[in-house]
């Protein structure tokens, strides 16, 4: 990925300090945000009461393990507005708008294209909660745990810290049954995001990296439609949530913390968020997949179509066990990856007869699904409407990279 | 209707991978004779369904729920809170903002007038009925006061219309219109019925419209009754790898593919009308699935003038049914145990009925294998049906593409041969001949397709031809047209060895529905 787009959103990097255990900021069992609902699960009334009475939090040491015993003690009552939450101070409109203390912006490696949106990310642990290391999986996370993506436009992409725009701010909290996902939805006043669950569409104008100008219907996923992405096949054949993102290998570089660069997981750990944490050295590390100089093309390929594509085409991904195409990183076997794999039911015309031809990116459905912006040809399903030139030339370049063969 | 190649490969690949596959059939294969995969298939099912059906089925493969709009499965909203919402147009919003937050059990009632959406609506909750005021008339993109129209014309890129993952789901007495991609696609849910919805598209013919209109896929227990689907670009209904599923009193109409029926076990397609599509009724597995479709019934359908140009995406590979000649009636493809009775064809200017193995669409043996070696056809019966004629005299329309419907190109090139010979068009019902099992071509019906008791027409001298696919394609391909021609066989409907009662033990679906 080019520098210019990582340069991240209203410099939410800059915002967190680095000082060791909080305050505790954002919603914590203290706060009044976590009031238990009325029992029923996921009774899906928005919170009808004032969102976010009570202070930030008067310091009190968090007690004991609030999800103990009845399921719904510790369950996060998901505000009306963001602001609820406490995650954040500040508003866009006055251009201070930046998390809190304790709500820790992260960066990926490598990020899931959406539409160009620039994207800035946060995660809060609450106090007393400690997430624990994993090498491939998501980070496990505890209950509590809230993780906010924004997703802004700025006018130019030429100068993406200028002139932005927010939509909306994802919300993915770990409630004791598990994962939930919502969206809020920015004003365009630029206050206030609002909880939106069933999405929204949003008309988006921006002047893409060749001065061109672009504009197209942003769609805002609705709650249900996050599960599409979000979803996983349990050991019972069950589809949980899981976030995608927070992996050690897309986390595992330098963010600055207060002014000081740090790497994002040791920083975790020094804060007390992080346990289990290997030596530097032993950690697994995803390149920037747009950096010639982070690895060779096919690992960047690779990592580009894991961060994409693998939270579906995976093992125990609906997708992937409907297609059989698995394209996480870790995948060896060159069949279910795609070479010369027929699929299972493309759908309309897509380009090619194979996942991938060797050699041949313009008869590879892989490719022809990246590059097309066709309703019902394109991939992935949701969450994309213009298509990224620079991945689709990735996995051009990859494919045809690769030792040419015929596939009949 | 998902990817495949319908006789894409060159004959002489085609002629390779059939030997190949013979041996590896004939080496996996237990037990080669027709029926042998019946017995297996009823006694997994009653290991397999959770409880309610477990047991009852013994010596029987159809378990005889009298499922019918009822609930079979194990989910029920008996004796739960069930909450109405109401909605008129204008509060498009603020139903999308509750249709995420749903509590189960809850019935979405929609007042008459037209609803403009610009995302899927999706629901992920059991016990959902969704409930307009009527499914009004074809061409009405507009709710009047006695009908609901859902108009996505507009909605986001690859979105559907309805999006519905949920146990007894419920949709009944509204249009959807205009899909991006499928109107109505419910997945991986147990008891959904579908009753008095039209999905249609605007435009007839184009290529860019929705793919399916009612689609059900990866599902147990359906019903879809009295149903209307116009205009997809694929298929107006398509049941897709479920179990029990009955469809019942629709119609599709200008739609690629009128009726599919697709990797689904245990299917009642009964008093149905597919047509004006370019193919009315179609019944087939595809490899590599692991629902192998078994015990299909297609009763008093009426499957005629299905002649519209195909208008699938053609580009390149991928959907099958880009690939079948307008003016096929019904195809059944890599199917076992079908039965049809008491359904009238004609006027289907390429066949009114084909048998065709799944080597037709795919010749990677591997995929085949994968998928449990469903590739077979075995066991059709067609009986007690009427065949009003006009059918099989302008394959494909005349309109011949030996790249995309290589079929319909060598089909109508050995007819126009044959009419030199004295034939006037292609049978009623037409068999491919391919036999992956490797049966000696001697035996005239090696895989048990029964032809008996069926009304013909006037003059009727051959009712039914063996293509002999592999030999005759490959002498037409190498311009051996009276070779190629000599090849086929062609025989009457009675007196013959595809006059045959059908196949033991008979289909038992649909004797337990009301």
């Amino acid at each position: 990925m080019s520098p210019r787009f990582s340069v991240v959103l209203l410099a939410l990097t800059l915002a967190a300090c680095g000082s060791s255990d909080p305050e505790v900021p954002g919603p914590s069992p203290d706060s009044g945000i976590l009031v238990p609902d009325a029992g029923l699960e996921d009774s899906g009334v928005p919170d009808a009461g004032v969102p976010d009475a009570g202070p930030v939090d008067a310091g009190v040491p968090d007690s004991g393990t609030p999800d103990a015993g009845d399921p719904d003690a510790g369950r996060v009552a998901m505000p009306s507005s963001l602001s609820g939450l406490a995650l954040f101070t500040g508003s866009p409109a006055d251009g201070g708008w930046a998390p809190v203390e304790g709500n820790i912006p992260y960066t990926l490696s490598t990020a899931l294209f959406s539409d160009y949106a620039v994207k800035s990310r946060t995660l809060y642990i609450p106090p007393g909660k400690v997430a624990h290391y994993q090498s491939k999986d998501a980070l496990d996370l505890p209950v509590g745990t809230l993780i906010t993506k924004t997703f802004a436009f700025p006018a130019d992409l030429r100068a993406p810290d200028q002139d932005v725009r927010l939509i909306e701010t994802r919300v993915l909290v770990r409630q004791p049954t598990g994962w939930e996902a919502w969206p809020y939805v920015w004003n365009t006043e630029q206050t206030e995001a609002t909880q939106a669950t069933g999405g929204r569409s949003r008309d988006v104008t921006f002047i893409d990296l060749e001065g061109q100008t672009r504009s197209f219907k942003y769609s805002v996923p609705s709650k249900n439609q996050c599960q599409q992405c979000h979803h996983l096949q349990d050991d019972t054949g069950a589809q949980v949530m899981h976030p995608i993102g927070v992996k050690a290998r897309y986390l595992h570089h330098e963010n600055t913390y207060g002014g000081v660069a740090r790497d994002q997981l040791e920083y975790l750990a020094s804060l007390g968020k992080l346990d289990g944490l290997p030596s530097l050295a032993e950690l697994p590390r995803a390149p920037d997949a747009f950096d010639p100089q982070a690895a060779d093309l096919s690992t960047r390929a690779r990592t580009y179509l894991d961060i994409n594509c693998a939270h579906c085409h995976n093992p125990k991904g609906t997708a992937g066990i409907t297609s059989r195409l698995f394209l996480n990183f870790d995948n060896p076997d060159l069949f279910t990856l795609g070479e010369c794999k027929r699929p299972g039911s493309a759908g309309s015309g897509v380009g090619g007869e194979f996942d991938i031809v060797p050699g041949n990116h313009a008869e590879s459905i892989l490719w022809y699904r990246l590059d097309t912006e066709e309703s019902g040809k394109m991939m992935p399903q949701i969450g994309r409407t213009v298509h990224h030139a620079e991945g689709s030339r990735l996995i051009a370049d990859w494919i045809d990279s690769l030792p040419a063969k015929s596939c009949k | 209707m998902p990817r495949s190649q319908w006789i894409r490969a060159s004959c002489a690949t085609v002629l390779a991978l059939v030997g190949a596959l013979s041996m590896t059939a004939c080496s996996d294969d237990p037990d080669p004779t027709p029926d042998s995969g019946v017995k297996v298939d009823a006694g997994t099912d009653a290991g397999t369904d959770a409880g309610t059906d477990a047991g009852t089925d013994a010596g029987s493969v159809d378990t005889g729920i009298p499922w019918d709009g009822g609930s079979a499965g194990t989910f029920s909203c008996e004796g739960k809170a069930q909450a109405t919402l109401s909605f008129a147009p204008g509060q498009e919003e603020t139903l999308q903002d509750q249709v995420n937050t749903l509590a189960e059990c809850t019935t979405i009632q929609l007042a008459p007038g037209t609803y403009t959406f610009d995302n899927a609506i999706t629901v992920r909750q059991n016990g959902i009925t969704l409930v307009g005021a009527g499914k009004g008339v074809k061409g009405e993109g507009t709710g009047t006061a006695n009908s609901t129209v859902l108009v996505f014309t507009n909605a986001a890129a690859n979105s559907n219309g309805l999006d519905v993952v949920g146990n007894r789901f419920e949709v009944r007495d509204l249009a959807v219109w205009n899909a991006k991609k499928d109107a109505i696609r419910v997945e991986s849910s147990t008891d959904v019925v579908m009753r008095r919805v039209r999905t249609e598209w605007a435009e007839a013919d184009k290529e860019s419209n929705g793919k399916y209109g009612l689609y059900p896929v990866k599902s147990k227990y359906v019903l879809i009754e009295d149903c209307e689907a116009y205009n997809a670009a694929d298929a107006g209904i398509y049941v897709g790898q479920t179990e029990y599923a009955v469809v019942r009193n629709n119609v599709a109409r200008q739609n690629v593919a009128g009726i599919e029926i697709e990797n689904t076990k245990y299917a009642y397609v009964l008093g149905n009308t597919a047509k004006d599509n370019t193919t009315g009724l179609v019944v087939f597995d595809l490899p590599g699935n692991p629902i192998k479709g078994t015990d299909i019934r297609v009763k008093n359908n009426t499957i005629t003038g299905n002649n519209r140009n195909n208008f699938a995406s053609v580009a390149a590979s991928s959907s099958t049914v880009s690939q079948v000649p307008a003016g096929t009636g019904t195809f059944i493809l890599a199917s076992r145990r079908v039965e049809l009775t008491g359904n009238t064809w004609g006027d289907n200017n390429s066949v009114d009925v084909a048998v065709l193995s799944g080597l037709a669409i795919e010749s990677d043996p591997a995929q085949w294998v994968a998928g449990g070696m469903n590739f077979d056809s075995a066991d059709i019966s067609i009986h007690g049906n009427t065949f009003t004629g006009g059918s099989g005299d302008s394959v494909d329309n005349g309109k011949l593409n030996q790249q995309l419907r290589p079929l319909g190109a060598l089909l109508a090139t050995l007819y126009a041969y044959g009419e030199t010979q004295g034939t006037r068009g292609v049978e009623h019902l037409l068999w491919d001949g391919l036999d992956p099992f490797g049966h000696d071509r001697s035996r005239v019906n090696p895989i048990n397709i029964c032809f008996s008791g069926n009304t013909l027409p006037q003059g009727t001298a051959t009712a039914i031809v063996d293509l002999d696919l592999l030999t005759a394609g490959t002498l037409a391909t190498e311009g051996n047209l009276p070779g190629a021609w000599a090849k086929t066989r062609h025989y009457a409907a009675t007196g013959t060895a595809f006059d045959c009662a059908g196949f033991n033990p008979a289909l038992t679906i649909g004797d337990f529905i009301k």
